[in-house]
């Protein structure tokens, strides 16, 4: 108000001056202050309208907490407390690739089931069978630290990007001796590195997130941008196509603690969840569709529901406090893979949200988990340079993973009688 | 002046999308948990069955077994 006073005290003051003495110097007087009143009064009204929007943007903020909040009838376990618990889990590294020479930081497997792309620090992108455990491809890029890789749906492909701010897409020929580097086409161009890429149902349209914040959908052939997302305020770290029953969506979660779904045709954000406490590392929908889970480095996953558009499950221990890198569902949902930077995989019951088992092997943080297309195992890469592909194992009798007392005894009485055998 | 200007035109710019995009969330329609759950129990008992890593594969048909060969002592 003092402001608006002083203004038009200054404007009468010069009207009288103009009046009394018609000088140069007064008409620029008067043109320096006509510049400074209109500029004060510009400041004046963003100072209003940003005033006026923060009140709107808190008003609708505790509006949405109340409608979700209305919603919270029920917890997700009491709802599933009628369905019979899934009793003891044993599962076995059935398969160990070795190969890499540095960190393993991404894989993805192929729709055949048997065939895993994977990608490390030191820029090699190998392609790998893990039936036979045969190298089929190898690729070295032009940069360290490749962060993102992804099996085209066809098969025919890989792409893979990172420090480099670009995603690359190699075509996968027969010929052994045919050099890969030199079929290379460049996709995305981002300002910072790129975290996670992903193709869409064709081979023809990848999306990828990258550090400048943004995620984005390119064509292949072209390399032209056609939808790009903004939103988050921070690094974007993972994304996760929606199962393709359920429509063009994708879910991406970042450093700025949130987890956006996204419509692909439009670029909008349709939901947003901010529950976790640290950077979001991983996001991976559930096989229906109607729910996902995220992975964060404050040591916990989290379920959230699309529907009901909040978390309805924590899955966290006191004993973890190392952060989570990468989760992935089993085929059906029920179970939940996360790999933890304490070198370990905890197994969690999705509906009750205990964990069923834990999983050693690893000699270093685990980086990257993802269950093959079919269900029948899962494959982790780990900072300790290799990959493991583990499945359950039916019938057990020298497991030592275990988390019950009494078949720990059982296994040490019979051992017991067994060295007692020997000796004897 | 100018650059604190433009500085403040954008923090309108992003309030003024912050809005934006509340309002498109508030319209969105939600459901119960109740119903919601269910349905997610629902999809795991459904598909329960047909997940290899819960119900286990036998060793003649699992891809990943491990070759071993009988050894005579």
């Amino acid at each position: 108000m003092c402001i608006i006073l002083c203004i038009i005290f200054c404007i009468i003051l010069c009207i009288i001056m103009c009046i009394i003495v018609i000088t140069k110097m007064c008409i620029i007087m008067c043109i320096v202050l006509c510049i400074i009143l209109s500029m004060a009064t510009q400041e004046l009204q963003i100072n209003e309208s940003l005033a006026h929007l923060k009140t709107e943007s808190e008003s609708l903020k505790t509006k949405l907490e109340e409608e979700r909040a209305k919603l919270h009838d029920v917890e997700l376990h009491q709802v599933a407390e009628k369905v019979e618990g899934l009793g003891q889990f044993v599962m076995k590294t059935r398969r160990t690739l070795k190969g890499h020479g540095n960190k393993v930081l991404c894989m993805d497997w192929c729709k055949d089931k048997r065939r895993i792309v994977s990608s490390s620090q030191d820029g090699k992108v190998i392609v790998w069978d893990a039936f036979t455990t045969n190298k089929e491809h190898a690729v070295t890029m032009p940069c360290t630290w490749v962060m993102a890789c992804a099996y085209a749906p066809s098969g025919c492909a890989v792409a893979c990007g990172g420090l480099d701010n670009k995603c690359s897409v190699y075509p996968l020929s027969l010929d052994k001796n045919e050099n890969l580097a030199a079929k290379k086409k460049s996709v995305a161009m981002h300002t910072n590195y790129l975290s996670a890429c992903s193709f869409t149902n064709s081979d023809m349209q990848i999306l990828t997130s990258s550090g400048d914040g943004t995620c984005a959908l390119w064509d292949v052939e072209s390399g032209q941008l056609l939808q790009s997302f903004h939103g988050h305020a921070a690094d974007v770290l993972c994304l996760d196509l929606a199962p393709s029953e359920t429509g063009n969506t994708f879910v991406s979660g970042g450093c700025d603690k949130k987890a956006n779904v996204w419509d692909m045709r439009s670029g909008q954000c349709i939901q947003s969840f901010e529950t976790h406490e640290s950077d979001i590392n991983s996001v991976r929908y559930y096989p229906s569709g109607d729910a996902f889970a995220s992975g964060s480095d404050d040591a916990t996953c989290r379920l959230y529901d699309l529907r009901a558009d909040r978390e309805v499950a924590i899955y966290s221990k006191e004993s973890i406090i190392f952060g989570v890198s990468s989760v992935d569902f089993s085929l059906s949902g029920r179970l939940l893979f996360g790999g933890y930077n304490d070198y370990t995989i905890n197994v969690w019951d999705v509906l009750k949200g205990t964990r069923v088992s834990i999983l050693f092997g690893h000699e270093n943080r685990v980086s990257t988990l993802r269950v093959s297309p079919d269900g029948t195992a899962f494959c982790t890469g780990s900072w300790d340079h290799t990959l493991r592909v583990s499945s359950s194992f039916s019938f057990s009798l020298f497991s030592v993973i275990s988390l019950s007392p009494e078949v720990l005894l059982t296994h040490c009485v019979f051992f017991f009688f067994f060295f007692l055998q020997i000796w004897a | 002046m100018s650059v604190k200007m433009g500085s403040s035109s954008t923090s309108v710019i992003q309030a003024q999308k912050l809005v934006d995009q509340l309002r498109v969330e508030a319209t969105m329609e939600r459901f119960k948990i109740s119903l919601t759950a269910t349905d997610l129990v629902r999809y795991c008992q459904e598909h329960k069955r047909s997940d290899p890593l819960i119900t286990g594969i036998a060793a003649s048909s699992n891809p990943f077994k491990d070759k071993k060969s009988c050894v005579l002592l």
